[in-house]
């Protein structure tokens, strides 16, 4: 293995602008080495990314790198001089290695979430939670927002002041377009503005005309009769002479402003006068305007002027005044959400992981900074509750950061780097070329320079900066492709006008590969359209053959719908192990799945006929009928029945072992999708739920990720495949419209300190243009979206090893501003052919030896290690004895009314029951006026003392205590005994063993105390019956302990509160 | 049988509690398993003449199932010689503890109940050290949770024989936190000040006392503490001043040449253990990497099955929870039965979700509360013997969706009145009284008597068959509900302060965390955690989630006892965790060493995919070893299975029924969408039903409408109104009417804001229609019935208005509709047939040179019904009411030439022929997902969803 030597001196803080391939994880992992070996201890160093996974593999890379170290001179050499230390050896390193096994528990490797997490469980009282609280994943999140929803929308009554305002807001949030469908419109407005709301959950930055326009808006506030104005404007053009065509889009105009109300898109008609009354406003104003109709121009006189400047601000001041007073609405329908939400979850100890950074981020009001200074005021003070001392501060795919999870370490990392003593350090390594998750999750690439600047500016060369530009995972054919691309200053300049390119021109470096020996390919093909484009992803696959040479493979494309489809396509049409490693509604996308969830509603709601006729289309109907369950009675009774007793995991796993047999015997799919059912099953049965339209819903959410392996063709999105590298790398899914369309719905503001300046339902394109504030946030989200485009298409472009592929349609004369103009207008879009082994394809680029794939050695066997667990022979090691349990007193017969056991005092209290008992126990024997012995004591014990005082002095119970010749008395006696084969254990409350001279038993009788109520003689009768096979029991074990015959042992029950005695018959067995 | 008996020990031990000089230490040699040496060592010198008596000793071990294990041991050793046994008292350690401690102490309840008093009414001010913050809201359940908080809190630290208030002195000096602690002691102070004023005590406090001073042992003559590595320190207390006048056995299960690694109490020494290569010959065949929880249950049961009856040869272990139930399901799902000695959670009990269910309706008698309840089996067994045969559940839960659907009550009350006019069910009014009737008894007495008799009311006419399982279980769930309620009603005189709904949540939650010890079903698998293990002697032992953090487990991060506060406070400490798993783990791989087995198994990430890493104690090897060991465990794991690709389980096979009757005429617009989902719909008359509606659907909604429109047709009074406000003022007051009879009086929010939508598009149709009479319509038909027989079939339908033109007489057909946006005749009616869809012949003409193809026919329909009445040309169209009141206004078909009407008829001819000839096949493909109502039917496509040719009879 090669590996990369990035020679490192020792400054304490280090960034590191990594590209791709050049060994990010490498870097970091070396970093950690490096800190060890200078006597910095493992637990001390904290090192946060993003994904638990590449937490994990951090940590086993760390390991195996130090155990590589430890076991042979020569990579021990290679690391030592790596980190600059190279007077260590094998034994140093191995020292290392210990230590870091030792340190494991106390490690902190992981991600920001979970380390937030943590820190937040460590000072619940501090951020104002009651104790411990539960992270909320996606799923279940969702279900709490409709659990939410559904009681918001429940509530009746006096329609009280908040749930007034809630409906005037809800109004206002969606002027001229009443909803009917409310549910499904809240749905969409928390998706889209929740988290905008959490981070400003102040009206003063919704809709605020101050906010968005300090210095005044002109079209705001000018109100005057449209009417006159219309009059006037229709007076003009009635008379003017202008074509007939352009008095008619004169007329047209008119009308459509007389039915346009603002908010709505205007129409054509409204739109072509408005859009030239705009651009020649300064003339309008000035009283006099050409404006030029259909290429005919026409000149306005001053009161058609007036008139039409007139009209335009009122829809613009109109449009922006509704737009205003719509995003105060949607404040208030979310601000109604969020208490009933806040209320219902989050103070129920259900926290998102979002929630947990917005509990912890600095902000005034809110939690206070972190520290290590446990002298600090005003500051959460982490060594102690945390049992840590973090020293060093490693920090992974920097260009993802957010500003507010920033926020929340800052002030620890400011301390590290100012921390005088020269013990603690701030690394952090990343690549703005890689931001491709600043729309979903608030990346922030703009953070690694602006904390750069920050700390160097305070000391100058306090952070150190590397760029990592070779790379040790692409071959020379691939890193000339992506210099060819993404090195085209002027070309990138003219596709992304706005700051898109700058920013981009600004951080790059050309690449080399640092593995000039990789021979492959790199190469643009073209195909007529998307059945073509996956039609050649097959023969690429089935040319190359990737799998049987050993090479990793993967196809990444833009969508997880699309990964799912193309892989089913793969594996459908070439019989490929094609895996789509996206998110699997297994619940519901088969037909297993549905049927199951059919039987369930079926059940739950037997009116529901389309349930009911599916199962009985599916194989479930002959199995009901089998079962006699073909009617919704018997249905109903036999589902909810199991579910109440068992839960929904065992109820659909004894359904799912009645169908089957009934699944072709090939079937894996299906099987393994049953499985998957019922796991799912099973983490709906811990919330206790036993809501049936609740699981529904629950499994039409769930969603599984289909597990990774290296031995299929992976398909999956180009986000997911961030971090990775794969021998050869297929692209066929770059089409699409325009690479800067900024994310929908409001506009935010913010200020460079990112806090949110204002909030804006955005007018539409028309007004905006003409807006210099708008029409600059526009651009600048604009700018936003196409860097992370060419960003998105960086990463994949940089995934090979070996091979890339990119599959495009042709460009030809298509306008569109996409990914595959950008490789028109950096690699040239001149088509030709392009040859991959024994394909000769349409293509416009290549680079590299297109025979690559028949030049590789062949696959080296991996280690196998058996996974068989073997086992030992019974005959030789011997079978530890096990028998069936029985306890005589749990061996319950008879029938009781259940009303008995619900009565709040009708059945005997345990802990009385267990008075009485233990009193009782006192008792060996009563002899003459015996009893007062037991009275003076006893009483002072309330009800029980007197009960069982009384069951001394009751003649009836007389032959319990008093004692026959040579008995014995056993109290309270435990036994353990073997009978038929059963193990018995168990307690008599009471046995007397009669024995003779010689003594041997010869009589005993059984005494089993009972407290509970009885009342008469018929109810004396049942707790016989309820009773009888503990007693006999009882008479089985006492002959066993004395020797016995079963015959001479008799059995008598003591009702206490009656008190007398009831004989318990033997029972043959 | 070696048992080593060693001196008495002088010890040097690291901890101040060491046992009395007068204990001795025996060694039992862990070459073979512990239990059967144990039970030798037990039985002494006992001949088999008589019953084993052992009575008088007290043997302690280290869990309840450990005691279990011995004593099921002991019997079959007295019944190998036909004898049975008198045990001796097996206690845990904790037993040991809370044994005896008197009728006066607070029992859980009481002691939560006291800390939310307290917390209530506290001045969070001179506690600024405990609460920096104020919470949210210091209601009831902020007090109960920081209670159960607290009371933990106290437990744990009862475990060293601690209160709150000790710890500032144990702490030394610069103690950070010494404020906080200093406040805590104070409350827990007051804690303890209200339960003495209410004749109680902590119970904690009790334990401590009762440490330094425990009642006698009556009849017992010697105490063994047997193979427990791990004791609490405040038994140790017990055990120590029991030794004052008993004799006192500590059983090590290791060599006695490992004495020295042992303290007196027989608890490993962390040096001794810290740093020791432990003995696991053939390591890299004995611990196994799996992918995740799924896996290694896997890997167990097939181990299992390999054994056919593996009871007695393979003995399990998990020691991360997580894997537990998936074990547990696996072994089901194999055929094998599974035994979890710790018990379940009465959460799981059938008895939790009615009375959740009940709790709900305590709470707020809303329809949800009334579904949930409706839905418990036992609720449906009452309603079942108190209404007799005429009752069926079916129906009952049928009426209760078709209420749900048609009225969206919110309420129970607004739900009895609607039902009224369900005549199809007449179960609902007396099902629904019977709830009525329970939300009274809820609501009428204090809690726990309430409860008792609502569920008094509901099982009152069954009988339980204890023999039967299912009874058997209830009757267990509600003795130990009872039990609960019963402290609840104990609890209730002495704190008056909580809310109803308070002791629901209250109970809810003891009940639910309660644990339900089920019968071990014979020839089960015991699922022990690894404490339980020393105590297994089955030859053959797995344990899976050998994982760090599981074994051993160790805290990490902890709002009050930190670690480092721990080691200070004499509270188990990371370190002692090591050195007991390290030494547990070497005990069981010793014992097997010869003629067994032991394996152990970790996972690489968890069931929601976090890393996980193997434990510690697998890489205490000789230093040498470690990077082969690393690079053993820290590999990959093993491919899994590739995924197979997506299969059918089967073809749904629809049954094939004859055509129906008549059909509306709007039904005909189905056909032409896709004649499959008109046999679905209109043929077998399949509709789901919808759980979760709470609002108008845009048919309940345009019957609204359409209620008040039809209302003014009729009104003559308005008939030549042309007065916007009168007419607005009519529909709307009809709109109100229709409202309320038909979702009476209190409206929930969604319906306040659909009802809002109404009124804006009725007040703006209002105008409408007022400029229209002064144009000269009058309206002549509302609602009027039409039918027509058209290629054999009847077809039905109702016009919603006829209007003829006062002065020319004209007459023209609409029909009100209420979608989002207006809606043109021409283009509901028509579409260009897209590429690749090939509609029948006759349902397609040209119009314009262009190929159209019909969608809809209704007002083509309308108008050929109203020929033989209306012979001259009649116009039809829309009035529509859109969402944007803009938009309200007629929409007239204006190009509708009499060859487009001979189109639609031929059209309509072909659709009505294709019906009565059973034509239904093949499906629309291009219905989107979240328009398709029989969407769940299909997968990968409608046409290969089902077979319907084979079904055909
Ligand atoms: S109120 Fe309306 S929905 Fe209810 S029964 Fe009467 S007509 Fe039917």
């Amino acid at each position: 293995m090669s590996i990369p030597r990035h020679v490192m001196i020792i400054p304490r803080h280090v960034m590191i602008l990594a590209s791709a391939g050049s060994g990010k994880t490498y870097a970091l992992t070396n970093h950690f080495v490096k800190l060890l070996a200078h006597g910095a201890r493992p637990e001390r160093i904290v090192a946060l990314t993003f994904t638990r996974k590449a937490a994990g593999e951090f940590f086993d890379e760390i390991l195996n790198k130090l155990a590589g170290a430890a076991r042979d001179a020569g990579r021990a050499r290679t690391l030592a001089s790596e980190i600059g230390q190279p007077q260590l050896g094998t034994a140093d390193f191995l020292k290392m290695l210990r230590a870091v096994t030792e340190a494991m528990h106390r490690l902190r490797l992981g991600t920001l979430d979970s380390f937030f997490a943590r820190i937040a469980r460590a000072f619940p009282l501090e951020l104002g939670l009651t104790g411990e609280f539960g992270i909320l994943q996606e799923h279940a999140a969702r279900l709490e927002r409709q659990r939410v929803l559904r009681r918001m929308f429940t509530q009746t009554g006096e329609t009280d002041g908040a749930q007034k305002e809630f409906i005037e807001a809800f109004k206002r949030a969606t002027f001229g377009a009443e909803e009917k469908r409310l549910g499904k419109l809240l749905d969409g407005f928390l998706d889209q503005h929740q988290e905008i709301y959490l981070a400003a959950p102040d009206k003063e930055f919704w809709g605020n005309p101050a906010r968005i326009w300090p210095g005044g808006n002109p079209w705001l506030g000018a109100r005057s009769d449209p009417k006159l104005a219309v009059r006037a404007l229709r007076s003009w053009f009635s008379g003017a002479e202008i074509g007939d065509k352009q008095r008619e889009r004169w007329g047209a105009f008119l009308l459509a402003l007389e039915r346009w109300t603002p908010g709505a898109t205007p129409p054509r008609e409204l739109a072509y006068v408005l859009e030239k009354a705009l651009a020649a406003w300064r003339e309008l104003v000035a009283g006099r305007a050409g404006l030029e109709f259909d290429r005919k121009k026409q000149e306005l006189d001053g009161p058609a002027c007036a008139a039409l400047a007139d009209l335009v601000r009122q829809v613009v001041g109109g449009e922006l005044a509704r737009r205003l007073e719509t995003t105060r609405g949607i404040f208030d329908v979310l601000r109604g959400y969020e208490a009933f939400y806040h209320d219902a979850v989050r103070r129920a100890g259900k926290l998102t992981f979002a929630d947990v950074q917005r509990l912890l981020t600095p902000d005034g009001g809110g939690a206070r900074p972190l520290t290590r200074d446990a002298e600090a005021v005003d500051r959460l003070y982490i060594d102690y509750r945390l049992d840590a001392e973090i020293d060093h501060w490693l920090l992974d795919e920097f260009q993802d950061t957010s500003f507010g999870q920033w926020s929340v370490l800052r002030n620890l990392i400011d301390e590290a780097v100012q921390d005088a003593s020269g013990a603690r350090s701030f690394f952090c390594v990343g690549d703005v070329k890689q931001a491709i998750y600043t729309t979903w999750r608030e990346g922030d690439p703009r953070l690694f320079r602006e904390i750069f600047n920050h700390y160097n500016a305070a000391m100058p060369g306090a952070i150190e900066e590397k760029q990592l530009v070779s790379s040790w995972r692409s071959g020379p054919a691939l890193i000339e492709m992506v210099n060819a691309v993404f090195g085209q200053r002027v070309a990138l300049a003219a596709l992304f006008p706005g700051g898109a390119a700058e920013n981009w021109n600004r951080e790059w470096r050309d690449h080399v590969s640092a593995v000039p020996s990789r021979t492959g390919q790199a190469a643009w093909l073209q195909a007529a359209d998307e059945n073509a484009r996956w039609a050649l992803v097959l023969k690429l696959l089935q040319e190359i053959q990737p799998l049987a040479h050993g090479l990793t493979c993967a196809v990444l494309v833009q969508k997880n719908e699309t990964a799912a489809e193309l892989a089913d396509f793969l594996r459908r049409e070439g019989g490929l192990p094609a895996v789509a490693e996206s998110d699997l509604h297994v619940g519901i996308d088969n037909p297993l799945g549905a049927a199951l969830l059919a039987l369930l509603q079926a059940a739950a709601h037997p009116g529901d006929t389309l349930a009911g006729e599916h199962l009985r289309m599916t194989p479930l109907g002959a199995l009901l009928t089998g079962e006699k369950l073909d009617g919704p009675e018997a249905l109903t009774g036999r589902v909810l029945g199991q579910i109440h007793a068992e839960g929904f995991e065992r109820t659909i796993e004894a359904w799912l072992k009645k169908l089957e047999p009934r699944l072709a015997p090939g079937d894996a799919f299906s099987r393994k999708r049953a499985r998957q059912f019922a796991a799912a099953a099973g983490m709906f049965d811990q919330t206790g739920s036993r809501d049936i339209a609740e699981f529904v819903q629950f499994m039409k959410l769930y969603k599984v990720r289909d597990t990774e392996s290296a031995t299929v063709i992976r398909v999956m999105t180009i986000h997911k495949a961030k971090g990775l590298g794969f021998d050869l790398v297929l692209l066929p899914d770059l089409e699409g419209r325009k690479l800067d369309q900024r994310r929908e719905g409001l506009a935010v503001q913010k200020t460079p300190a990112r806090s949110v300046e204002w909030v804006l339902d955005l007018p539409s394109e028309i007004f905006r243009e003409h807006d210099p504030v708008l029409a600059a946030h526009v651009g600048a989200a604009e700018a936003e979206a196409g860097y992370e485009k060419l960003s998105l298409l960086y990463v994949a472009m940089t995934r090979a090893k070996r091979a890339m592929y990119v599959i495009t349609e042709p460009v030809g004369a298509s306008k569109s501003r996409n990914f595959p103009r950008v490789l028109a207008d950096t690699l040239g879009a001149n088509a030709g052919s392009v040859r991959v082994g024994a394909l000769n394809l349409d293509g416009a680029w290549t680079s590299g030896d297109a025979d690559w794939h028949t030049k590789l050695a062949a696959p080296a066997e991996p280690r196998q290690i058996s996974q068989e667990i073997g086992l030992i022979k019974a005959e030789a090691a011997g079978r530890a004895p096990r028998r069936l349990a029985r306890q005589p007193s749990a061996e319950k017969t008879g029938v009781m009314a259940a009303a008995r056991v619900f009565a709040l005092e009708g059945a005997v209290a345990a802990d009385f029951g267990t008075a009485v008992h233990a009193l009782l126990a006192e008792v060996e024997w009563v002899g003459q006026g015996g009893v007062e012995k037991f009275a003076e004591a006893w009483t002072m014990r309330g009800g029980a003392g007197e009960e069982a005082l009384a069951c001394l002095r009751a003649p009836e119970l007389a032959a319990v205590w008093t004692r026959p010749d040579r008995a014995e008395v056993w109290r309270e006696r435990a036994f353990e005994v073997v009978i038929d084969g059963a193990w018995v254990t168990g307690v008599f409350d009471r046995v007397v063993v009669e024995r003779d001279q010689a003594g041997r038993a010869v009589r005993a009788t059984v005494f089993d105390f009972k407290t509970d109520r009885v009342a008469g003689e018929a109810d004396v009768a049942a707790t016989v019956a309820r009773h009888a096979g503990q007693l006999n029991l009882y008479r089985q074990v006492a002959a066993v302990l004395t020797g016995l015959d079963g015959a001479a042992v008799a059995c008598e029950l003591v009702l206490t509160r009656l008190r007398r005695l009831a004989r318990v018959p033997r029972m043959s067995k | 049988m070696r048992i080593e008996r060693t001196r008495t020990f002088a010890f040097v031990c690291l901890s101040v509690d060491s046992p009395p000089l007068t204990a001795r230490r025996h060694f039992i040699s862990w070459d073979r398993p512990l239990l059967p040496q144990a039970v030798a060592f037990l039985a002494g010198e006992w001949k088999g003449d008589g019953p084993l008596d052992l009575s008088t000793l007290l043997v302690v071990v280290p869990t309840q199932q450990s005691g279990r294990r011995l004593r099921e041991a002991l019997a079959e050793h007295a019944a190998a010689r036909g004898q049975a046994a008198f045990p001796p008292r097996v206690f845990t350690p904790d037993r040991l503890i809370t044994q005896g401690l008197g009728p006066d102490v607070a029992a859980r309840l009481e002691s939560l109940l006291a800390w939310t008093e307290i917390l209530r009414a506290l001045d969070l001010e001179a506690f600024r050290d405990v609460f920096p913050v104020d919470p949210p809201a210091r209601d009831f359940n902020w007090a109960l949770r920081l209670a159960r908080e607290f009371t933990h809190l106290q437990a744990v630290l009862a475990e060293a024989g601690l209160r709150l208030a000790d710890v500032n002195g144990k702490t030394g000096e610069s103690f950070c936190e010494a404020a906080r602690w200093q406040q805590l002691g104070e409350l827990e102070r007051r804690h303890a000040e209200k339960l003495a004023a209410l004749g109680l005590r902590d119970a904690q406090a009790a334990k401590i006392a009762a440490a330094k001073n425990p009642s006698p042992l009556a009849n017992v003559g010697k105490i063994i503490l047997l193979a427990t590595p791990d004791p609490l320190p405040l038994a140790l207390d017990v055990i120590a001043v029991h030794a004052r006048t008993l004799t006192l056995e500590v059983v090590i299960f290791a060599p006695p040449s490992e004495a020295d690694a042992f303290d007196g109490w027989g608890r490993p020494l962390p040096p001794g253990w810290e740093h020791r290569a432990l003995v696991l010959p053939e390591f890299e065949q004995r611990v196994h990497l799996c992918a995740d929880p799924a896996a290694q249950a896997e890997r167990i049961v097939a181990v299992a099955q390999g054994y056919g009856s593996p009871e007695g040869l393979l003995g399990v272990g998990v020691a991360d929870h997580e894997v537990l139930p998936l074990l547990e399901n696996a072994l089901i799902r194999a055929g094998l039965a599974a035994y979890n000695p710790a018990g379940r959670a009465r959460l799981d009990d059938g008895l939790y979700p009615l009375l959740a269910s009940l709790a709900a309706l305590a709470r707020e008698p809303s329809f949800a509360a009334v579904e949930a309840l409706a839905r418990c089996p036992d609720f449906l067994a009452f309603l079942q013997a108190r209404l007799g045969r005429e009752f069926s559940a079916a129906r009952w839960l049928e009426g209760l969706d078709e209420l749900h659907a048609r009225h969206l009550p919110a309420d129970l009350s607004t739900a009895r009145a609607q039902a009224v006019k369900l005549k199809k069910y007449p179960g609902l009014m007396p099902a629904l009284a019977a709830i009525d009737e329970l939300c009274a008894t809820l609501a009428n007495d204090e809690f726990s008597a309430g409860v008792s008799a609502a569920l008094g009311m509901i099982f009152g006419n069954r009988q339980l068959d204890l023999v039967r399982a299912g009874d058997a279980r209830l009757e267990d769930s509600a003795t130990a509900w009872m039990e609960i309620l019963r402290e609840c009603a104990a609890a209730g005189a002495r704190f008056p302060g909580p809310a109803k709904i308070a002791w629901w949540d209250l109970a809810l939650q003891l009940f639910g965390e309660s644990l339900r010890n089920e019968d071990k079903p014979a020839g089960a698998l015991e699922l022990q955690g690894v404490l339980e293990l020393l105590f297994e002697d089955a030859p053959h032992l797995a344990v899976a989630g050998f994982n760090d953090g599981a074994v051993p487990d160790s805290v990490a991060g902890d709002p009050f006892l930190p670690e480092s506060i721990r080691e200070k406070l004499g509270l188990k400490t990371n370190a002692a965790r090591f050195a007991r798993d390290a030494y547990v783990l070497q005990a069981l791989a010793a014992c097997r060493a010869q003629g067994g087995r032991i394996d152990l198994l970790f996972g690489k990430t968890s069931a929601a995919g976090d890393p996980l890493r193997p434990s510690r104690l697998l890489l205490r090897c000789a230093d040498a070893e470690l990077p082969a060991r690393i690079a053993f465990l820290f590999r990959a794991p093993e491919q899994a299975q590739a995924n197979p690709s997506w299969t059918r389980a089967w073809r749904l096979t629809p049954r094939h029924v004859a055509a129906p009757g008549p059909v509306a005429v709007t039904a005909l617009r189905r056909w032409l969408e896709c004649p499959f989902r008109f046999y679905l719909r209109q043929v077998l008359g399949l509709a789901a039903v919808d759980p979760a509606k709470n609002e108008l659907d845009a048919r309940d909604f345009g019957a609204l409408c359409h209620a008040a429109l039809e209302a003014m047709g009729h009104e003559a009074a308005l008939r030549d109104c042309t007065d916007a406000a009168v007419l607005r003022q009519f529909l709307l007051a009809e709109l109100e009417r229709h409202t309320r009879a038909c979702y009476g009086e209190a409206l929930s929010l969604p319906l306040i804001i659909q009802l809002e939508s109404a009124r804006q598009r009725l007040a703006r149709a209002a105008e409408v229609q007022a400029s229209e009479r002064a144009a000269g319509w009058v309206i002549e038909q509302v609602e009027k019935k039409i039918s027509v027989e058209i290629g054999g079939l009847l077809v039905k339908g109702k016009i919603d208005r006829i209007d003829r033109h006062a002065e020319t007489g004209a007459v023209r057909v609409l029909d009100y509709k209420t979608s989002d946006s207006p809606a043109s005749p021409r283009d509901t009616h028509l579409h260009a047939p897209r590429q690749g869809e090939t509609p029948p012949v006759w349902a397609v003409f040209e119009l314009d040179g262009r190929s159209r193809a019909w969608t809809d026919l209704q007002l083509p329909l309308y108008r050929h019904a109203l020929a033989a009445e209306f012979p001259g040309a009649v116009a039809c169209g829309y009035f529509n009411l859109p969402k944007a009141v803009g938009g309200t206004g007629l929409a007239l078909w204006d190009e509708y030439t009499p060859e487009l009407h001979a189109a639609a008829v031929r059209c309509a001819e072909g659709v009505c022929a294709a019906i009565r000839a059973g034509e239904f096949w093949p499906p629309n493909e291009q219905v989107r997902t979240d328009y398709d109502e029989f969407a769940s039917l299909f997968h990968q496509g409608v046409a290969a969803s089902v077979a319907w040719e084979e079904a055909k009879p």
